[in-house]
């Protein structure tokens, strides 16, 4: 594993680009950097990220087991209270919205986790600190 | 940011070593201060323990008065929260630079509020060991919750509220946890270790990160307006003169977030001097906080007048009645405070040179605070000790308990944010090295 590193940006994303430039699949390449560098994300061609999957099927779930539980126990105990219907939806609107934010930021956090491969034991023991320096790691030929 | 532009690498290393520099032993003003908080917070829970003993009566409520401060308690707190998912979430949706001053602390001050704010209705409850009974699960009686009742969308928005700003605010905390393991020593090192979950900061994991991030302020925008406005419904649902109108999860909202801004330039401003941020929280920073202060003022300011142009144009008895005993009643000195902290005071951050002046600043948010905790007492005491019959109107009594629970509030408020600042970074130390980042390259 060949380890390049910068302090500089430039120097970086120009070192980055000749690497490419020079026949180097990007698949080999592994950056780290302190904070997110779009143009070497762009360069990399990293894919979008999947997690609109994760949050979407959260929001969903929310939002079905809102409208599922509230008139399920409603009408498992159908007990009028101040001459509203059993089955209400502009309140249970309330539960299920709630519930749509609450299990999609969830899931959205979960789905990061996993994506990330996050906790990872190994970094936590030994975490390889780069500091604020932006760092090229590439993978040599088998 | 306006000082000398040095290069990105070394402002890198010094906003790290300045905000993370703040985490250092601390000196006896900030442990006095952390002894007079928990000794407030230490008295509220002995009132609290003392009002569970003996019964609810200490409470100072009564009939016709069933909600009173641990209400106003309540609805302040929640309220207080909200800026925090404003400063972070909102503004980040419209890309307002300036939030990156205040974010962290915001956040910080969003979780601690609604943690305080949520002992409120469980200190407000006669059995406080049946608390439970307000989730709705399986259970022997084969009972579950009226989902058609406010009380019971507030449990689900104020837990998710909790939760959501948690995850927030930890999200947003991850990238910088991961700088300060390498900043300091021993267990504490640990600690941050675990905590950072081993982010590196690779390609995939910004990519993923900057999503989450997206989403979270996506998710936590309609949520910050549904919690006040739930809120707001306790009252608006009921039929009490006062309370039933619709202009409520607007007028609430608006309050909400101009309580909160309040309370964050309370926090920042002594914070700032404190851990010497001066270069990071500057003059600019404050002011565009008080203006969105004096805009919320604005708002709050149009509903106190529209809430007795409603009461005359209905030609409602009641309704007239009520917000003339609101105006002219037992309640009229702290209404009238309330109007001038509200709607008076925050009139003069028209002229630039004050909103610039921190002291003038500090002094306009604690009068605030005041004005908004009266905001809510008012709106609930006057509701229902003047409701439809004379017979059973009646005052609340004063309670020592309530006042002694109430200051103990402020005091939990206090220890968990000053703890905050000496456990973690007050500012968020990616996004400013970001935006300087970004600077330097269109200079």
């Amino acid at each position: 594993m060949k380890r390049f590193t910068f302090d500089d940006k430039d120097a970086f994303l120009a070192k980055l680009k000749e690497l490419l430039a020079s026949g180097v699949p990007a698949r080999r390449i592994q950056i780290v950097t302190p904070i997110p560098v779009h143009e070497a994300l762009h360069m990399l061609k990293v894919p979008a990220s999947p997690l609109k999957f994760f949050t979407f099927t959260g929001a969903l779930t929310g939002f079905v087991a809102g409208f599922a539980l509230t008139i399920y126990t409603s009408l498992s105990w159908p007990l009028i209270t101040s001459g509203k219907p059993i089955v209400a939806i502009p309140p249970y609107m309330i539960i299920a919205f709630e519930l749509t934010i609450l299990l999609g930021a969830l899931a959205s956090l979960i789905g990061f986790l996993h994506l990330n491969r996050l906790p990872s034991i190994p970094h936590i023991l030994n975490p390889d600190e780069t500091g604020n320096q932006y760092v090229i790691f590439v993978e040599e030929d088998q | 940011m306006k000082p000398e532009r040095e290069n990105p690498a070394t402002f890198f290393e010094q906003v790290e070593a300045d905000v993370l520099g703040a985490m250092q032993k601390p000196e006896k003003t900030y442990w006095l201060a952390l002894l007079g908080a928990m000794t407030c917070f230490g008295i509220g829970l002995a009132c609290w323990g003392w009002q569970i003993y003996s019964g609810m009566h200490t409470s100072g409520k009564n009939n016709p008065v069933g909600w009173y401060m641990y209400i106003t308690d309540f609805v302040f707190w929640v309220g207080i929260a909200h800026s925090g998912t404003l400063i972070s979430a909102v503004l980040f949706l419209f890309r307002a630079k300036f939030r990156k001053a205040f974010n962290r602390t915001a956040e910080a001050m969003t979780v601690i509020a609604v943690m305080t704010a949520g002992l409120f209705p469980l200190i407000h409850l006669g059995r406080v060991w049946f608390f439970y009974w307000l989730m709705p699960y399986p259970n022997q009686r084969l009972l579950w919750v009226n989902f058609r009742s406010p009380l019971v969308w507030d449990v689900f928005a104020v837990s998710t509220y909790f939760t959501v700003s948690a995850v927030f605010f930890y999200v947003g905390l991850l990238p910088d946890l991961a700088i300060a393991r390498r900043r300091v020593t021993g267990i504490r090192q640990w600690i941050y270790r675990v905590l950072s979950l081993g982010w590196r900061g690779t390609a995939t994991q910004w990519t993923h990160y900057e999503k989450l991030y997206g989403f979270l302020a996506a998710f936590a925008t309609p949520l910050v307006i549904s919690v006040h406005s739930v809120v707001s419904w306790d009252f608006a649902m009921s039929v009490i003169p006062g309370w039933h109108t619709t202009i409520f999860a607007p007028y609430f909202v608006a309050g909400a977030i101009f309580s909160g801004c309040a309370m964050v330039l309370t926090l920042t401003i002594p914070m700032r001097k404190v851990l010497r941020l001066e270069q990071y929280i500057t003059h600019d920073h404050f002011e565009a906080l008080a203006k969105v202060m004096l805009f919320t003022s604005l708002i709050v300011a149009y509903a106190y007048i529209l809430e007795y142009a409603m009461a005359f144009y209905t030609t409602n008895v009641f309704e007239q009645a009520h917000f003339n005993f609101r105006l002219l009643g037992d309640f009229r000195y702290p209404y009238w405070l309330m109007c001038f902290c509200n709607v008076l005071l925050p009139l003069t951050l028209f002229v630039r040179k004050l909103r610039r002046n921190l002291a003038y600043l500090m002094v306009v948010s604690l009068l605030v605070n005041v004005g908004m905790w009266l905001e809510r007492f008012i709106i609930i005491v006057t509701g229902l000790s003047h409701d439809f019959d004379p017979y059973v109107w009646g005052n609340p009594n004063l309670s020592w308990i309530a006042i002694g629970i109430t200051l103990g509030s402020f005091g939990m408020f206090f220890t968990f944010f000053l703890i905050f600042v000496k456990v973690l970074p007050v500012l968020a130390i990616t996004e400013l090295k970001e935006e300087r980042a970004h600077e330097t390259i269109h200079v």
